[in-house]
């Protein structure tokens, strides 16, 4: 293939991805159609997942008023938003438990995307972008979590940037030194303090922020061109317009979950679920409270870790975030049934590890981990 | 500093075998809960009194000796208690208490509960502090408790709240059901004088 061919081909392969036409307000508003079969309710969650991202964005925003990003000051500065600001106990507990809500929708747009088969041609990069938007969001638990500086956030992170620096005992060369650099650069100090809360706090208001708003920008611009995926494998025939029909839908979902997570954060407090020992201030010289576990969301990784080799988790998740991102690629030529049974075992699976994993380990090792 | 030392000699010397915090509570506790619980539910401290961190013995100043040793001289009830180890539950279990009954409890912790009575909330939270003992919860954060009688006793008490959210929300996607038709027919209406 001559280079001229190379670069027609390249080009060929971009106006198809990036369909630049359809840029009008005829295709994006009053022709788009949305179609209608027995999996349109795998359509909701990315909305979804947008909508609780907002409502992070703006409580996130209201609780930099009065966070303390420092070891001395940040968890009576927590302290003082729960129990002294007026309103601070409801605008803390819509930021953790829709953030929480926002990575049960991620979860649930990435398998119904994949059973419906939405990284088909032309929409390879939509989905490519979905998984990096996917471990952005991680980002943002990881990071989030930290900032109260209470004995569950400072363990559970020593613990995680632990499992980093461990993995180096299993890549060859120079490569082993690696992950050291990597949770040394993280860490920004020769324990969990000052410079870790700091570039952890700076992550989580400033860099992931940018990172998702490009990505997100991205994928939104990629989903509003190419339109809804066909999701099926025979068509129905029938469709419903995306707007207004579709936007009303979608916006009456967020009314009535808005509705249902202000009642929850209002009446629940996140906290009320974890022992009381876990909350308190971090104290280094302190004796670290029994029960430290990761949020429920990194659970499926947790559990596993605590059962089998750690060189064997690693090895599986660094394969599955790979296999993740080469999808359209890999499962190009699979039918939707196959997709939709694969989808079915990864729910069964992520389901069983968040909710029995106690269970589970006390099955095999008999205690608690 | 001396000074320190020496009263903190003269007070454990004066109250043996009492500065020690009570595990048979922190036992019954967990086992009734299941929740982990640590000195903090009724000391200043987590770790309980012994030691020289803010909120154990080894930290007082001799002023707040002195508020020790009357403390712990606080056999009856309902004396005015203010030990610099305790944090308000654990004072108020003394005052309402008295040591002397409170040590006898040792013994059968299950019966700390009911002595306590459920008239008292020190964190206002709608869940009485003796009813928070038992639930391993912490009787001075009202964003602590067993979250279900949390939940209900909150949606009681926040219900017009709840009610106008409710209300705002209704209103908010009637609103824009109609600007978003009122947007299809402008746009309709547009496409055909095209």
């Amino acid at each position: 293939m001559s280079t001229s061919d190379r670069i027609q081909h390249a080009g060929a392969w971009l106006r198809e991805r990036f369909p630049l036409e359809k840029l009008t307000f005829e295709s994006l508003f009053q022709k788009k159609e949305v179609p209608v079969h027995h999996m349109s309710w795998g359509y909701y969650f990315g909305g979804l997942a947008l909508f609780f991202f907002s409502i992070q964005l703006v409580t996130g925003l209201l609780l930099l008023f009065y966070y303390q990003p420092t070891v001395a000051d940040a968890h009576a500065s927590v302290e003082l938003i729960t129990l002294h600001v007026g309103g601070g106990a409801l605008i803390r507990n819509l930021h953790t438990w829709s953030s929480s809500a926002m990575i049960f929708c991620v979860f649930a747009h990435l398998i119904t995307a994949f059973a419906m088969k939405a990284f088909e041609k032309p929409r390879e990069i939509t989905w490519v972008s979905g998984v990096l938007l996917l471990l952005v969001t991680f980002g943002f638990g990881f990071t989030g979590y930290l900032l109260p500086w209470h004995q569950i956030a400072v363990n559970a992170t020593k613990v995680g940037l632990q499992s980093i620096e461990e993995a180096g005992a299993y890549l060859p060369g120079a490569l082993a030194g690696i992950p050291r650099q990597l949770k040394e650069l993280i860490q920004g100090e020769a324990a969990v303090g000052q410079a870790t809360l700091s570039r952890f706090y700076a992550l989580h208001v400033v860099l992931l922020p940018l990172a998702i708003f490009a990505i997100l920008g991205q994928h939104l611009f990629m989903v509003q061109i190419h339109g809804m995926s066909q999701g099926v494998e025979k068509p129905t025939g029938k469709s419903e317009k995306f707007f207004p029909i579709f936007a009303l839908k979608d916006f009456s979902i967020w009314g009535m979950i808005f509705f249902v997570l202000f009642v929850v954060a209002l009446c629940l407090p996140f906290e009320a679920f974890f022992s009381y020992p876990l909350f308190e201030p971090f104290d280094p010289q302190g004796s670290t409270p029994d029960g430290i576990k990761p949020e429920w969301y990194f659970f499926f990784v947790y559990y596993p870790l605590e059962l089998l080799p750690f060189w064997l988790v690693m090895l599986l998740s660094t394969l599955a975030v790979g296999a993740l991102l080469a999808v359209p690629w890999i499962f190009q030529g699979a039918s939707r049934k196959t997709l939709r049974n694969m989808a079915f075992a990864a729910t069964v699976y992520l389901v069983a590890m968040t909710v029995f994993g106690q269970q589970i380990y006390e099955f095999f090792k008999g205690a608690q981990p | 500093m001396t000074l320190r030392i020496v009263l903190l000699i003269a007070v454990c010397l004066l109250t043996p075998g009492v500065s020690l915090a009570y595990p048979e509570f922190q036992v019954f506790i967990e086992a009734q809960s299941g929740r982990n619980v640590n000195c903090a539910m009724c000391h200043a401290h987590p770790d309980g009194p012994e030691g020289l961190k803010p909120g154990q013995i080894g930290s007082l100043d001799p002023q707040q000796l002195e508020a020790l040793s009357t403390a712990r001289a606080a056999f009856e009830p309902g004396q005015e208690v203010h030990s610099p180890i305790l944090n308000a539950f654990g004072n108020h279990i003394i005052h309402k208490l008295g040591k002397q009954q409170f040590l006898l409890h040792r013994q059968e912790p299950q019966k700390l509960a009911p002595a306590l009575g459920l008239e008292d909330d020190l964190d206002k939270d709608g869940i009485p502090n003796a009813q928070e003992l038992l639930d391993g919860t912490l009787p001075t954060d009202p964003n602590h408790g067993d979250p279900w009688k949390l939940f209900y006793i909150n949606l009681k008490r926040r219900w017009f709240h709840i009610l106008m959210v409710g209300l705002a929300t209704v209103s908010g996607l009637w609103g824009l059901n109609n600007l978003l038709h009122g947007f299809e027919r402008m746009s309709a209406s547009k496409t055909r004088t095209e």
